[in-house]
């Protein structure tokens, strides 16, 4: 467990120390994710300044910087979210398990089973709790007991105690945060390597936030987290590694949390992050 | 306010003007009083006719009024249980006695006779009737009224859906029916059901195949075998027992084994000793289409009344049909003892079971009724899956830039352009195209059912398409982010949500099918027939043809009366029609 809770911070970089000095503190030698020289356009407006990052295995990598920087960008790169998005081009690879997700021969919706999404404003369907979390078996066939893993599924997202004499009823029932959990609870009902969240936080109040921060520190002993956030306190807090973009989709500076916190190399990076610019 | 001046103070506002906006808000509000006023007076005058109203004793009236509408009105105002609520109603209706008879009294007198009209008559149309319909609303907002509404619902719903399939029966082959059904559908549900009890995903996939398969096979049995059992245990078996079953089904999910067993097995047991012994046991009802109208309502009921008693809550409002029926009988009785003199309507048990006769005593739709009911349901099949087939493809699967975005955006404007061109243009084309070229022949069931569904479909279309859209983007994203296939989004995600505005948008369009004279008369249907269709490619008429012949005759009982029974008799079935598909849209849209 994190103790954000029980210290409050008094400063961005004594709450980082405190979080990300957790039991994850030294570097992943494996790499879930990797970008090389990734490029995206809009039309004729490049949204991602030829990137390049890797991504370590069960960890949570922070995505931070201003509006427009190209961060969610990114993020739905990795799944080939921006497939749907018709003006959009990408050039360069994102290399997945070692393999370049934009190869001739990968199926994009294949990819998306393997790699879950929790988006910025909670969107679970119009269905009950149970064909909610269960929605990605569903249509994956598959053919275990459903039940059970709708149940580990909803411990995962710590929503299991609240919702459990009530699963026949919709997801749309629930508060904010809790619909922001059953998203999640959903994500990771298939099992997959890697969750990207889109600002999951941005849109729910600081209880419901706190919340789910606890619950992605827990999600990454077993999957690999990347979330974007315009928190930079929340960044500090959860993650273990950040990536800062800056206007005009460049990656500025991507290193330790604590280093990037505590002593980043770039002045434009710290102006950002102590809020002078941005 | 922030900076402090001299005084601190505002001397003035100023004025800003409103007297566009409040000449506006007055306008709209006349033109749509008056739109509505047009239409009330109308309906009011048809109901008049076809009840013979005009020529109603006052006092066969005021029999009515205190066993029926009272006691309803009392029920209404039971379940809402608000004191100041009644206190209005008694002030509404004894005021407006007062004031309709006045006024009455008073155009009468300086003004001229009004036509077919008494004052009696008046304070039932003009203060009786709205205030019944406020009732019955705020009625229904109480747990007794709802459970009494829900109750007559089901019941005049399932009598009217067992009339409608044992219509349907009389053009489609029940023989037929059977085969497919015991062929295709069954098997097929047995695989399905083996294989989701034992886990064989092989036996669920295979079910689809098995019931074409097997439909397929039934219309080669058909030709080679004679010998079939009697409609009634047709009935029973293809459509009695699955409904019984589905209500038990439905039962045992909310509540005991016991329970399910008693809410399927004792309506199917009535509806099959009604149905197969019936007549001989001299009950006066009997047979195949008795079996499948108690089936129907009976199944339904029961698992209501369980889910009633099992709520606890408004047990009472059980007793609102039986305070109807009782109402009714006890007026009747009541005219009978002091012998008023009872009006004869026209809309009667023989103008709806009779066929047309040249004597407007005897004149009778029965033949239209069926004629209608199977276009209905025929178009209604047709333009539901050809709408929701186009629209899908249009909004889900075609892309919005490049050469498919333009063709796409050319197709939706023949779309929306087709939705405008004239009703007798489309009979010109079910004529030559179904009649001639097709030749499934003149005024055929066939023919204008597919006439009538090329009329509606860029309706539906257009509103599915609407409904389509409206469902919100983040669902689809969401259910792409999980590994979904366009398919599976489409299928799992958008057309749940988006069904209740389909279905909406098939509502309206269908009303409009069912009105529609001038194709009909262009693709040959009679405008009489005296016996109703016996297959989809035999002569048939529809109420609107009817009511049209009847409109030109020379007689004036035909023309005031019976012309005003047709009307009210196919209002009737458009709004019971549109009334179970709304209350099931709502349904839909309170089951997310």
């Amino acid at each position: 467990m994190s103790n954000t809770e029980t210290k409050p911070s008094d400063s961005l970089i004594t709450t980082d120390v405190e979080t990300g000095s957790n039991d994850r503190t030294a570097p992943s030698d494996r790499t879930a994710v990797a970008a090389r020289d990734l490029n995206v356009f809009y039309g004729d407006e490049q949204a991602i300044d030829d990137v390049s990052m890797e991504i370590p295995e069960k960890r949570v990598t922070a995505l931070i910087g201003p509006s427009g920087c190209g961060k969610s960008t990114f993020l739905r790169c990795i799944n080939r979210m921006n497939d749907m998005i018709e003006v959009c081009r990408v050039e360069g690879d994102i290399e997945f398990g070692g393999k370049n997700v934009y190869d001739d021969d990968v199926d994009p919706v294949a990819l998306r089973r393997k790699i879950g999404m929790v988006f910025q404003k909670p969107n679970p369907f119009p269905k009950s709790i149970r064909d909610n979390v269960a929605y990605g078996l569903k249509i994956q066939g598959f053919d275990g007991d459903v039940d059970e893993r709708v149940e580990e599924s909803l411990k995962g997202a710590a929503l299991w105690d609240e919702v459990k004499d009530q699963l026949g009823s919709s997801g749309l029932d629930l508060s904010g945060g809790q619909q922001q959990r059953l998203c999640i609870a959903r994500a990771i009902a298939p099992d997959p390597e890697v969750i990207l969240m889109d600002e999951p936080t941005s849109a729910l109040d600081p209880v419901a936030a706190s919340k789910i921060e606890d619950l992605i520190d827990d999600l990454a002993e077993e999957y690999t987290v990347i979330i974007v956030t315009h928190n930079m306190q929340q960044a500090a807090r959860i993650s273990d590694r950040t990536a800062v973009f800056l206007t005009g989709g460049r990656l500025v500076e991507y290193d330790d949390t604590t280093k990037i916190f505590e002593d980043p190399e770039e002045q434009r990076v710290e102006d950002y992050i102590t809020g002078k610019f941005g | 306010m922030a900076t402090d001046t001299d005084t601190g103070r505002v001397e003035e506002f100023g004025e800003v003007s409103r007297v566009r906006g409040i000449a506006f808000e007055y306008l709209s509000l006349g033109a749509s009083v008056l739109g509505i006023f047009a239409l009330a007076v109308l309906l009011i005058y048809v109901t008049i006719d076809a009840f013979d109203l005009a020529n109603a004793n006052p006092l066969w009236l005021l029999t009515y009024f205190l066993t029926l509408v009272v006691p309803f009105l009392g029920f209404c105002l039971y379940s809402a249980r608000d004191r100041t609520l009644t206190r209005r109603a008694v002030t509404v209706a004894g005021g407006g006695l007062v004031a309709v008879a006045v006024a009455f009294t008073l155009v009468e007198t300086f003004v001229g006779q009004v036509p077919r009209l008494n004052w009696q008559l008046t304070y039932l149309f003009v203060v009786i009737i709205p205030l019944t319909g406020y009732l019955v609303y705020m009625g229904a907002r109480g747990r007794p009224g709802s459970v009494g509404f829900g109750m007559v619902g089901r019941l005049i719903g399932g009598t009217a859906i067992g009339l409608a399939f044992s219509v349907l029966f009389l053009v489609f082959d029940e023989r037929l029916w059977f085969l497919a059904y015991t062929l295709g559908i069954v098997p097929a549900l047995l695989a399905y059901a083996y294989g989701r009890l034992r886990d064989t995903p092989a036996a669920v996939t295979a079910a689809l195949p098995i019931s074409i398969l097997g439909m397929v096979l039934a219309v080669f049995v058909r030709e080679v075998l004679r010998t079939y059992p009697t409609t009634a245990f047709i009935y029973l078996w293809t459509l009695a027992i699955p409904i019984a079953a589905a209500g038990a089904v439905v039962v045992n999910g909310r509540g005991s084994r016991t329970a399910a067993l008693t809410a399927g097995g004792v309506p199917l047991a009535l509806a099959t000793a009604v149905g197969l012994f019936g007549r001989a046991a001299g009950l006066g009802v009997g047979g195949p289409n008795a079996l499948l109208v108690i089936a129907v309502t009976g199944v339904p009921v029961a698992a209501y009344l369980h889910r009633v008693f099992d709520v606890g809550e408004g047990v009472s409002g059980l007793g609102l049909p039986v305070l109807l029926v009782a109402g009714a009988l006890a007026g009747a009785f009541l005219v009978e003892l002091f012998g008023i003199p009872t009006p004869s309507p026209w809309v009667s048990e023989t103008f709806l079971t009779e066929a047309p006769s040249r004597t407007a005593t005897e004149a009778g739709l029965y033949p239209a009724i069926v004629g209608s009911v199977i276009i209905i349901a025929m178009v209604a099949v047709l333009s539901f899956a050809l709408g929701v087939a186009t629209s899908v493809f249009l909004e889900e699967y075609t892309a919005d830039t490049g050469v498919v975005g333009a063709l796409t955006r050319l197709l939706q404007i023949n779309i929306a352009n087709l939705a405008a061109v004239p009703s007798v243009v489309y009979g010109l084309l079910g004529l030559g195209l179904f009649a001639n070229l097709l030749g499934f022949g003149f005024g055929t069931a066939v023919t204008v059912s597919l006439t009538l569904s090329l009329l509606i479909l860029p309706i539906t279309i257009i509103s599915a398409q609407e409904a389509i859209r409206s469902v919100p983007d983040d669902l689809r994203r969401g259910s792409d982010a999980m590994g979904a296939t366009r398919w599976q989004t489409t299928k799992n995600v958008v057309l749940p949500e988006a069904f209740p505005g389909i279905l909406t948008g098939t509502i309206l369009a269908l009303g409009r099918a069912i009105g529609e004279t001038a194709p009909l008369i262009m693709v040959g249907a009679a405008t009489t027939v005296f016996s109703p269709p016996s297959s989809l490619f035999s002569k048939f008429s529809a109420m609107p043809m009817q009511i049209y012949a009847w409109a030109n005759f020379p007689q004036a009982e035909f023309r005031y009366g019976v012309v005003a029974a047709g009307v009210i008799t196919l209002l009737i079935i458009l709004i019971g029609m549109n009334g179970t598909a709304i209350l099931l849209r709502n349904r839909a849209e309170r089951g997310n």
